[in-house]
């Protein structure tokens, strides 16, 4: 018998553990191109904000060994657009769909939490409290994302639970001494689940002009490059909280996927390896179910956090 | 609709030191393949170098297709090292073609260096579906980089060479060359090339009222619309606008589209 895949991630029913990483699958039209995305456990919306965003100037990428750097901005369509021509496809294809947002106070965040609610544009809300991209790296000094603060974790999180019944996901960034801080922060704050990791922050120079790489001088590192340091943070939490946790960084194969959930994640998100190989994700979820069969794994829920040590 | 598939190389050369010509044998990609479109290639099966390479159709064939590229780094580096026989991961076709616009006379190829890989493809499509011969302006650092002359001579295509160092053709820059054909308002150019030869390119075809097509570049992660890496600044107002995609609004923009004031 094929082994059970679902898992509940805080009282997300997915029907298997793989997701995409927040703006490395668009709004998912692009990639059902190459294969059905519903087929996801869920799909996971590009940041949203309450007003479209142009996002940085251009170069936002650059490549580096492994992996990548990015300073996108979050470029968006905003919620409107969202709402009337994004989720519409996505419910009409029968995805699960976590709605990935970011805002510049918890009131926005609120705000944007409970559009999603109202309008059934999201099963679960997904909060991205650790963008790298939106700040002046010139000036910018010590604690500038939401997720580096636990104090403001928590009033981020709390105000957005105030706001929404639906699934609440924080997503936390690894550029911190103890990760586990503002994952118990999320937790005692109402979050349903902690989604781990956004980028490293990092920067490249070009030495022949001797300016910086990308526009915004610093950006994300993303890619397997990052995935130890991911592998490890996803570990660190399990440690702390009971809430689910969404492990990414770096996953390109099934393999990597099940680093994630034996160090202790409930479900995973294959990110920028789509770029490389827009049916990645598909493959994971093959690659799962026939490691669970290999291994005589009836539901795959036996393997979160069952790393033998 | 764009296709991910195993291609296998049917021929591969070296043309002039350090630029080959590719052809590879994928039905599919070929069959919906359109002039200024282009593919990603998987140079390797590891993880460096982690992304693909964006690489247009020099030409399209019933069942395969050709790649003109320059050595650049490890990746171009990488793909000079596939062998006949062997075979390549291919995502394409992507991105919007150049339109092929009957309402002109006169058809101006203008090419800097690699910049010329798109164009035999484009004159092909413009003699069988406009019934129009196009001219072509080669231009490059020095003469052992001007690419294709033959093909275009084949092609009944009137050449204007142009070097920097005046080893072959005029020594000129390309857009001074466009500038000395006198072209007017029938006229439409199409350039390919690096950033400067064709912002220079568009002040020239704004000046004389020519309509100018752009196959731009930019650095890409997807090459498909999805990362939102690759973008350029247009001359738009609407903030959420702004910022167009080389993969996938492009790579062709008409010029006066692109704000070329960051270039
Ligand atoms: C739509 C499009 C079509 C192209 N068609 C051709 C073609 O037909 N023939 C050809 O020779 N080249 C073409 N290029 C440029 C080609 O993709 C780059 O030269 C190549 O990616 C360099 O890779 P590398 O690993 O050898 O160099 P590296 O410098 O090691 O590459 C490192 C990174 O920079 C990027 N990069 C470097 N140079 C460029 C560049 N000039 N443009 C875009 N990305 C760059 C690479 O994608 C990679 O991510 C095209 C680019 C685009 C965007
Ligand atoms: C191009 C790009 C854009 C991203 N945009 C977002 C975003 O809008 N919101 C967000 O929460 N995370 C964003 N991320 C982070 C990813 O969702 C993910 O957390 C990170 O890339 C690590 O996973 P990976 O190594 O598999 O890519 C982005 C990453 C990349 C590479
Ligand atoms: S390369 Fe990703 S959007 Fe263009």
């Amino acid at each position: 018998m094929p082994a059970n895949l679902q898992v509940n991630v805080g009282g997300l029913l997915m029907k298997n553990p793989v997701t995409v990483g927040s703006g490395t699958f668009a709004y998912g039209q692009e990639y059902d191109r190459y294969f059905d995305v519903s087929r996801l456990g869920a799909v996971t919306t590009k940041s949203l904000s309450l007003k479209p965003r142009a996002g940085n100037k251009p170069p936002r990428l650059v490549e580096t060994p492994s992996g990548m750097l990015n300073a996108i901005g979050l470029q968006n369509v905003g919620i409107d657009v969202y709402l009337r021509e994004k989720a519409p496809w996505l419910r009409n294809k029968g995805c699960t769909i976590i709605g990935n947002i970011y805002g510049y106070s918890p009131e926005e965040y609120a705000e944007l939490a409970r559009r999603l609610e109202a309008e059934g544009a999201a099963d679960a809300i997904e909060a991205n409290l650790s963008c790298p991209n939106v700040h002046d790296a010139r000036t910018a000094r010590g604690c500038t994302l939401v997720a580096q603060d636990p104090q403001q974790v928590t009033a981020y999180t709390q105000a957005i639970r105030a706001a929404t019944k639906l699934p609440l996901f924080i997503k936390l960034t690894p550029n911190v001494l103890d990760i586990a801080e503002p994952a118990l922060a999320a937790e005692a704050a109402g979050a349903d689940g902690i989604a781990i990791i956004n980028t490293l922050l990092g920067m490249g120079i070009d030495p022949e002009t001797r300016r910086p790489i990308l526009s915004n001088i610093v950006g994300g590192l993303s890619g397997p490059a990052i995935r130890p340091v991911a592998v490890k943070m996803v570990w660190d939490v399990a440690k702390v909280v009971k809430i689910p946790i969404i492990g990414m960084g770096g996953i390109c194969t099934a393999a990597d996927a099940l680093q994630f959930i034996l160090a202790g994640a409930t479900a995973v998100a294959v990110g920028s390896y789509s770029f490389r190989q827009p049916d990645a994700s598909m493959k994971v979820i093959e690659g799962l179910a026939e490691y669970c069969e290999r291994h005589s794994v009836a539901n795959i829920t036996e393997l979160i956090g069952a790393m033998k040590v | 609709m764009p296709y991910l598939s195993e291609c296998e190389v049917t021929s591969h050369h070296e043309l002039s030191p350090g630029h080959y010509r590719l052809v590879l044998h994928c039905p599919e990609i070929a069959q919906d393949a359109q002039a200024g479109q282009f593919c990603m290639l998987e140079v390797q099966q590891g993880y460096y170098p982690f992304l693909r390479r964006p690489m247009c159709f020099e030409r399209i064939f019933k069942d395969s297709v050709s790649i003109l590229y320059k050595i650049e780094g490890e990746g171009t580096r990488l793909l000079s090292a596939l062998s006949p026989g062997q075979s390549i991961n291919v995502q394409g076709p992507l991105g919007k073609p150049f339109p092929l616009e009957a309402n002109h006379a006169r058809h101006i190829m203008v090419a800097g260096g690699i910049g010329i890989a798109p164009f035999p493809a484009l004159a092909e499509a413009i003699i069988a579906k406009l019934g129009v011969t196009p001219e072509i302006i080669i231009a490059a650092r020095t003469d052992s980089m001007l690419l294709c002359e033959r093909e275009f001579q084949q092609m009944g295509c009137k050449i204007h060479l142009a070097t920097d160092d005046g080893s072959a053709g005029q020594k000129a820059f390309a857009s001074e060359v466009l500038r000395a054909l006198a072209p007017g308002p029938d006229t439409i150019a199409y350039c390919c090339g690096p950033m400067p030869m064709m912002k220079a390119t568009h002040r020239v075809c704004e000046d004389l009222g020519v309509r100018c097509l752009a196959s731009l570049e930019a650095e890409m992660a997807c090459g498909d619309g999805v990362c939102l890496g690759c973008v350029v600044e247009a001359k738009v107002e609407i903030e959420a606008e702004r910022m167009v995609r080389v993969c996938y609004d492009g790579p062709v923009f008409d010029s006066a589209l692109i704000n070329w004031d960051n270039y």
